[in-house]
């Protein structure tokens, strides 16, 4: 006991020295205008500025809260209610499947500006931020649900319990810790949902117009304070989180975000089977159409799928919105693929280099999941400043919004090979890299695909972030372009198109992982 | 038919589809066990007897056959808050206290826990867990964890108990003890009991009957009565008769 709080504060003061040592070479760096000539100003200069944006920050911070904690609210108790839905009952799982995968794979910049349309005032923030929350809570929730101890249900059965005592007394409870590391992960979706809503326009208070208003300003520091503090906002509401689930688990999970939508595995094949999954696709679409019916928005503005299609194809101006749609998706997805590749790859690289040398993880994983609770709004402008707005600083932000979810579900998957199938090839006297390619290696696969899963959508996020605020190119211009000149067309277009494209990414991966573990009689990693 | 509080199994099969094969747990399994009568379930593992006592929860139900309890479907019966089970390992929830494992049926059935308090009590006093009523599982042994298990399936004064190796955590002498203990419940309620054990001299020393199962299938093989007076004492397990009977079990378990 003694000896494990020593070695927990060892760590502690090693982490605060670390800390440290980072901040004081920071410091120099930006004092001496060491990188991009004063784009990374020194934390000093940031405060200052911070200090002087004081009058400032309280009603941008205040909007921002606003919109993020209405649709953290609304948006996890829509979540749980869902999971547990999907958790009890394997059909409605199975339908709702289609529109899980599509609120996952949305890219929640490219509906911003249509929500900004459809909606007024608060409910474009709230109504992103919810969204952003949605799926992490709900497949959080169906999966605490799911791998409830079967025995413990097994004991309210033979008293005759039914599903809503199972619930009560056991399930709910039991995903308690599951659901609250969703919530966990949620609360940086749900700042970087409504800061992305505030970039669509409307209204005049929040990080996100405070951020675009400072934009054009060429003031390194104020763009790290407004980052900082999206971030330091993120991180209260996460620790608070994390702080309440170690007080019930007395053990604080892992992070690791769910990449799997639930309602995969169910016995119904033939003709039922075929309905439930035609039926899951096309209800997206049911739910977009409903939606804009029950609103009433004027068909001008709000376009429906039909709408869509014919706006792309039929309309007068179908054939230059298809070119400009297709030149856009030119320079978009080139980008999107190299990125997400090359994160993926640097993210599996360091992993694997973890396994011959743990110091690299416990060095490296506060960095890593510090910056999954940075809203990526947040990191984008800081890029830009570095980097420049040529297309290098695309790749680099694609690179580093994919690296990081990436490396924490690597690196976790990575900590969890069997340490009897290590000894035994050590026992063989293997070296580290034997020992990769045998064990390691083969293990990891299934964190490799749930990576990749992880990685499509926020890398098209990422390109999409970066085209919008700093290169002007490919679809996140054509988004932001088709938002001034009020082509209503377009900006559906956009949003469509970069969901489908999330899709399909995404079902290619899966597609390819089921063959692949499959082959190797694998399961894959949530 | 059996009537009152009794188990009848009739024809009862249970197969499960393995992989490639299909394993047959249990195979045309007949057995009645008459009202307020103990009878102990002893046989090789894997020969289906948590499987039997699955069936006779409702938990699972079975590919053929039919199965009574007190008269009634197995689902029925747990509904009425006739039946009491303990499972193979204790199956405690780790987030409830030793009382609040223990008031678990209450709960289940919606049965006021303030009508039980004294009962709580002297369960926990009875399975020799005094001191730890708000202790969380994680913080006791395997042992404890078993007897608070007992103590469960207790609570709710079953007629129909269903006991599936109960004390198979327990030390030899803290399981002679609880051994006396349950004969003495049991003969306090005449509860309708059904025993899984290992223990050849557990099953003689508590059972009416015991049912040898033979296993791939698993069926029954030999049913042995055991016609010791009660109340059976500790010094019953040195008696000439006991160890007879003992012998005729292994005798039986070896498939004679
Ligand atoms: N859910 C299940 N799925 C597949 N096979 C099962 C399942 N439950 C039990 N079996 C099989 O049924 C047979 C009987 O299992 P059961 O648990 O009833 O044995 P048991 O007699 O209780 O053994 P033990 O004394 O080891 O507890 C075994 O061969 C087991 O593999
Ligand atoms: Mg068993």
């Amino acid at each position: 006991m003694a000896i494990d709080a020593a070695g927990r504060r060892g760590r502690h003061l090693a982490g605060l020295r670390n800390a440290i040592i980072l901040i004081v070479l920071w410091e120099l760096l930006g004092q001496l205008k060491l990188v991009a000539g004063g784009a990374l100003p020194a934390p000093s200069a940031v405060l200052i500025r911070f200090w002087q944006d004081r009058g400032d920050y309280p009603l941008h911070l205040l909007a921002t809260f606003e919109g993020a904690a209405l649709g953290f609210f609304i948006g996890n108790v829509v979540a749980i209610a869902a999971g547990i839905l999907f958790a009890v009952s394997p059909v409605a799982a199975r339908l709702g499947r289609g529109l899980n995968v599509a609120i996952f794979a949305l890219p929640p910049i490219a509906i911003s500006p249509i929500l900004v349309l459809t909606f007024s005032g608060m409910t474009p923030r709230i109504a992103l931020a919810a969204l952003g929350c949605y799926f992490v809570t709900m497949s959080a929730t169906v999966t605490g649900i799911t791998q409830t101890d079967r025995r413990m249900l097994d004991v309210v059965r033979a008293y005759g319990g039914g599903w809503v005592a199972l619930l009560r007394l056991v399930e709910i409870r039991s995903a308690l810790p599951a659901i609250l590391s969703g919530l966990r992960v949620a609360a940086p979706a749900a700042v970087l949902g409504s800061v992305l809503a505030e970039f669509g326009g409307g209204g005049r208070y929040g990080l996100g117009v405070y951020l675009i208003g400072s934009l054009g300003r060429a003031d390194p520091p104020r763009l790290w304070g407004i980052g900082l503090a999206a971030t330091g906002m993120a991180l209260l509401v996460y620790a608070l989180f994390a702080l309440i689930e170690a007080r019930i688990t007395h053990t604080t999970r892992a992070v690791t975000v769910a990449a799997t939508p639930p309602g995969t595995p169910l016995a119904i094949g033939g003709f039922a089977g075929a309905a439930l999954t035609l039926i899951s696709a096309a209800l997206p679409f049911a739910v977009w159409w409903g939606f804009l019916k029950m609103l009433g928005t004027p068909p001008m503005i709000a376009k429906t799928p039909l709408g869509v299609i014919d706006y792309l194809f039929f309309a007068q101006s179908a054939e230059t919105a298809q070119l400009r749609l297709l030149s856009a998706l030119a320079q978009t997805l080139p980008l999107t693929l190299l990125g997400m590749t090359a994160g993926l790859a640097f993210a599996f690289a360091l992993a694997l280099a973890s396994v011959v040398r743990p110091g690299i993880v416990r060095s490296f994983m506060p960095v890593a999941l510090v910056t999954q609770t940075m809203p990526l709004v947040a990191l984008t402008p800081l890029l830009v400043l570095l980097l420049g707005r040529g297309p290098s600083v695309i790749l680099w932000i694609t690179v580093s919004v994919t690296f990081f979810p990436a490396f924490v579900t690597l690196a976790q998957g990575l900590g969890m090979v069997s340490r009897s199938a290590l000894d035994v090839v050590r026992a063989y006297g293997a070296n580290p890299f034997i020992q990769l390619r045998l064990v390691s290696i083969p293990a990891s696969l299934p964190y490799l695909f749930a990576a990749m899963r992880l990685a499509v959508p926020r890398a098209l996020l990422g390109v999409m972030i970066a085209e919008w605020l700093a290169t002007g190119t490919g679809l996140g211009n054509l988004l932001n372009q088709s938002r001034g000149y009020l082509d209503y067309g377009m900006i559906w277009t956009v949003a469509v198109v970069s969901v489908l494209i999330s899709i399909l990414f995404y079902q290619i991966v899966i597609v390819v992982e089921r063959r692949v573990l499959q082959r190797r009689g694998m399961q894959p990693a949530s | 038919m059996t009537t009152g509080t009794g188990i009848a199994l009739k024809d009862v099969s249970r197969a499960f589809a393995a992989r490639e094969t299909v394993v047959q747990a249990l195979d045309r399994v007949s057995l009645d066990c008459p009202a307020g009568s103990f009878t102990a379930l002893i046989g090789p593992s894997g020969c289906g007897k948590s499987t039997m006592l699955r069936l006779a929860l409702g938990l699972d139900a079975p590919s053929g056959g039919t199965i009574s309890v007190a008269g009634q479907s197995p689902q029925a019966a747990a509904k009425a808050g006739l039946t009491g089970v303990a499972f193979q390992d204790a199956a405690l929830m780790p987030w409830r206290s030793v009382e609040g494992n223990i008031a678990l049926p209450l709960d289940v059935l919606g049965r006021k826990r303030s009508d039980y308090t004294g009962k709580i009590a002297g369960l926990i006093d009875l399975v020799g867990l005094k001191g730890f009523e708000k202790a969380l599982p994680g913080e006791l042994s395997g042992g404890m964890r078993q007897r608070v298990a007992i103590a469960r399936a207790l609570v709710t004064d079953p007629q129909v108990l269903f006991l599936d190796e109960p004390f198979g955590a327990l030390d030899q002498i803290l399981r002679r003890q609880m051994n006396v203990e349950l004969q003495r419940i049991w003969m306090e309620s005449r509860a309708t009991t059904l025993l899984v054990t290992h223990g050849i001299d557990e099953a003689v020393f508590l059972a009416d009957r015991v049912v040898v199962m033979q296993s791939r299938p698993g069926r029954i093989g030999k049913i042995i009565d055991i016609p010791l007076p009660r109340p059976r004492l500790p010094d019953v397990f040195t008696t000439e008769a006991f160890h007879a009977l003992e012998d005729e079990i292994t005798e039986a378990l070896d498939g004679h």
